[in-house]
């Protein structure tokens, strides 16, 4: 009790929910241009938050991405371009709607569903990560690296379609993690007698490059693009909502549990969580043949889905230190910055902490209702703002930030190179996620199967001898057995295939 | 602009070798036979493993009809490829020349220069470079305190 009483102390403070306003506002925004996603909002927030003491830091990028995941659905419903891709699952729907003439509806339900979703995903966060973490501080080195290990499997086998170029981009992101110091010994790895990659791959340039520097790459080419704004009155977004809720509350239970869990399972998102839930819908359905044509029930499914899935991705996160999404993976390395290891004794030593982020998750939520009616109904002066202006000013604050992180131009060398190296790689279909964790993940990684590997002299059954790290072990083996099985035999579709 | 997977996989089999040649040198644990050269060995073998995967289905696809490289549309279009190249040109400029000119010049032409460009009007163009440049030098140079390089206007600062 003294714990919540004292979180409560450090959210309601008003620098704090200042930030947090300021953060919401700058992620209805990110959001809402299509373009920019709510993972780039973590990105470009970071260097700000760096300055920060943890509680408004972390409740700043809460706030942002609660937001972001919302206001992509108001583009989708206005141009039919997904502003973030967690809206890509039901662009087409929402726009279909507003031909009909329930733009209206569609803005309401979004907005309603988007609130209540996030809230259950907290509930589930509140609930689960505390009795997890009970479970987790008895864990060992052997748990940790399978954990680790089961959640790289995950990230690459169920989050990209070509497993393949997922799992070499992951290896990928741990390999460059090697680069510097090595965590078990002490020994400088492939630094060419740098002094800077002594400390590693600087973490945060090294983000900005793959997510931001890479799309404003891709945003410069197609400069001139845009839709054009549906022009439609937007009256009272909340009438008939309500009717919406006693139609389809299953709906909305459905699509929250589904997007908690793909949350939590590592490296899979918001975006994912849309899609599956949208299609999981529209299988229950008893009416599919209406899907498609401007109906409400797979956006309630989705909407709640993805914006729960915010919640779900910080379970593992808090818990393990295991990120569930790539915003959590940035999350973690923040704190790891902040010399705060994510982890079961973080809910030991420092609750209160733990409590903030719950804290703020609901009031991030509750703020979504005022701030996203006011952003649905400035919805069309926002999207007038003119890329060729918005680009180039997020390029510079993405090289002044990754300055800020190193101090000196090292750090805009990381972001270039990075940059032009997420920007090559998604062009080759190559999934920048797995990377990103791989270099979150790759020193929990070694080091954990370094310990594990000195303490049991070398013997590799002994990664088996603990009941739970023997359980996740076996697990994380059949999860390869499987996929490669679904490889083998699917072999013969995917060479069939034209080449994309 | 896209090579095929073979290409793809190339790449990485050759950096992986390369990376693993590196780790030739590295020492063992005392008394044991393993040391920071095992993590990146096995990612390396794992990543010639994805390499030889990729040069297969690279393959595979080139006789089925796919180019070696396919270049996209945009490049043909002179703007577009120009956008792309002054994003990367600007980021260069600014590594190499901010600390001796500055950060309030170099960003009012790296702005500016990428405003024209990307077909802001002047005047708009301008007056957004200079708002954005003083703006972000109040934000992280006096409020965050990050040492933004004063260059040429060392004494005017």
């Amino acid at each position: 009790m003294d714990a919540i009483l004292a979180a409560a102390g450090l959210v309601f403070d008003p620098f704090v929910l200042w930030v947090i306003l300021a953060a919401s506002a700058f992620g209805i925004f990110v959001g809402a241009m299509p373009g920019l996603t709510a993972t780039m909002a973590t990105a470009l927030l970071v260097p700000v938050t760096f300055f920060m003491p943890p509680v408004p830091a972390l409740g700043a990028i809460v706030a942002a991405t609660a937001m972001a995941i919302f206001a992509g659905d108001i583009p989708a419903a206005l141009l039919r371009i997904p502003g973030t891709p967690a809206s890509a699952a039901y662009t087409d729907e929402s726009y279909a709607m507003s031909k009909k003439g329930e733009l209206d509806l569609n803005l309401g339900v979004n907005l309603v569903f988007s609130v209540i979703g996030g809230l259950a995903g907290v509930l589930i966060l509140v609930l689960c990560a505390p009795a997890l973490a009970e479970v987790a501080i008895h864990f060992s080195s052997f748990e940790y690296f399978w954990l680790a290990l089961l959640g790289l499997t995950c990230a690459v086998f169920i989050a990209t379609e070509q497993p393949l170029k997922g799992f070499a981009s992951l290896l990928f992101g741990l390999a460059i993690n090697c680069i510097g110091i090595d965590p078990a010994a002490g020994f400088p790895r492939f630094t060419f007698g740098s002094v800077e990659l002594l400390q590693g791959i600087s973490f945060i340039p090294a983000m900005i490059g793959m997510f931001a520097v890479s799309e404003i790459l891709r945003g410069v080419i197609a400069v001139d693009e845009g839709g054009a704004v549906l022009v439609q009155k937007i009256g009272n977004i909340f009438v008939g909502v309500w009717d919406v809720w006693k139609r389809y509350w299953k709906n909305f239970i459905r699509g929250s549990a589904i997007g908690v869990l793909i949350g939590a399972l590592p490296g899979a998102g918001a975006d994912i969580a849309a899609w599956i839930s949208y299609a999981v819908s529209k299988k229950f359905s008893k009416e599919p043949e209406k899907f498609g044509t401007g109906h409400i029930e797979g956006i309630v499914d989705a909407t709640s889905a993805n914006n729960s899935a915010l919640g779900g991705a910080w379970i593992p996160a808090l818990v393990f230190g295991i990120p569930g999404d790539s915003i959590t993976a940035i999350v973690i390395g923040v704190l790891y910055m902040k010399g705060m290891n994510p982890g079961p004794t973080v809910f030991l030593q420092n609750p209160q902490f733990i409590y903030a982020v719950f804290i703020i998750f609901i009031l991030a939520n509750l703020l979504m209702l005022p701030l996203g009616w006011a952003a649905i109904k400035s919805g069309k002066q926002i999207l007038r703002v003119p890329r060729n202006l918005l680009l180039p000013i997020i390029l510079i604050f993405c090289v002044v930030g990754s300055y800020a992180m190193t101090n000196s131009v090292y750090g805009i060398i990381m972001m270039l190179v990075m940059g032009v190296i997420g920007w090559i790689m998604e062009e080759h279909g190559f999934p920048i996620a797995p990377a990103i964790l791989g270099l979150v993940l790759g020193e929990m990684l070694e080091q954990n199967f370094m310990t594990s590997m000195i303490k049991s002299d070398g013997a590799f059954l002994t990664f088996f001898e603990r009941p739970i790290a023997g359980t996740l072990g076996a697990l994380t083996l059949l999860v390869w057995g499987a996929m490669l099985w679904r490889g083998w035999t699917a072999r013969p579709a995917a060479v069939a295939a034209p080449p994309t | 602009m896209r090579a095929n997977d073979a290409i793809a996989g190339l790449v990485l089999i050759v950096l992986s070798l390369a990376m693993i040649a590196l780790t030739l040198s590295f020492p063992d644990f005392p008394g044991q036979k393993y040391g920071p050269a095992l993590f990146p060995r096995i990612l390396g073998v794992g990543l010639i493993g994805c390499g030889i995967l990729l040069v297969h289905n690279g393959l595979v696809a080139r006789r089925a009809g796919a180019a070696w490289v396919e270049v996209a549309p945009w490049v043909h279009e002179p703007w577009r490829l120009g956008s792309f190249l002054l994003v990367l040109a600007m980021l260069l400029l600014y590594i190499v020349a901010s600390e001796t000119i500055g950060f309030i010049p170099i960003a009012l032409v790296f702005l500016g220069g990428l405003f024209l460009w990307l077909g802001v009007r002047p005047v708009t163009a301008v007056a957004t470079a200079l708002a954005t440049t003083i703006a972000i030098h109040w934000f992280f140079g006096s409020m965050l305190r990050v040492p933004l390089p004063r260059g040429l206007l060392t004494n005017l600062l």
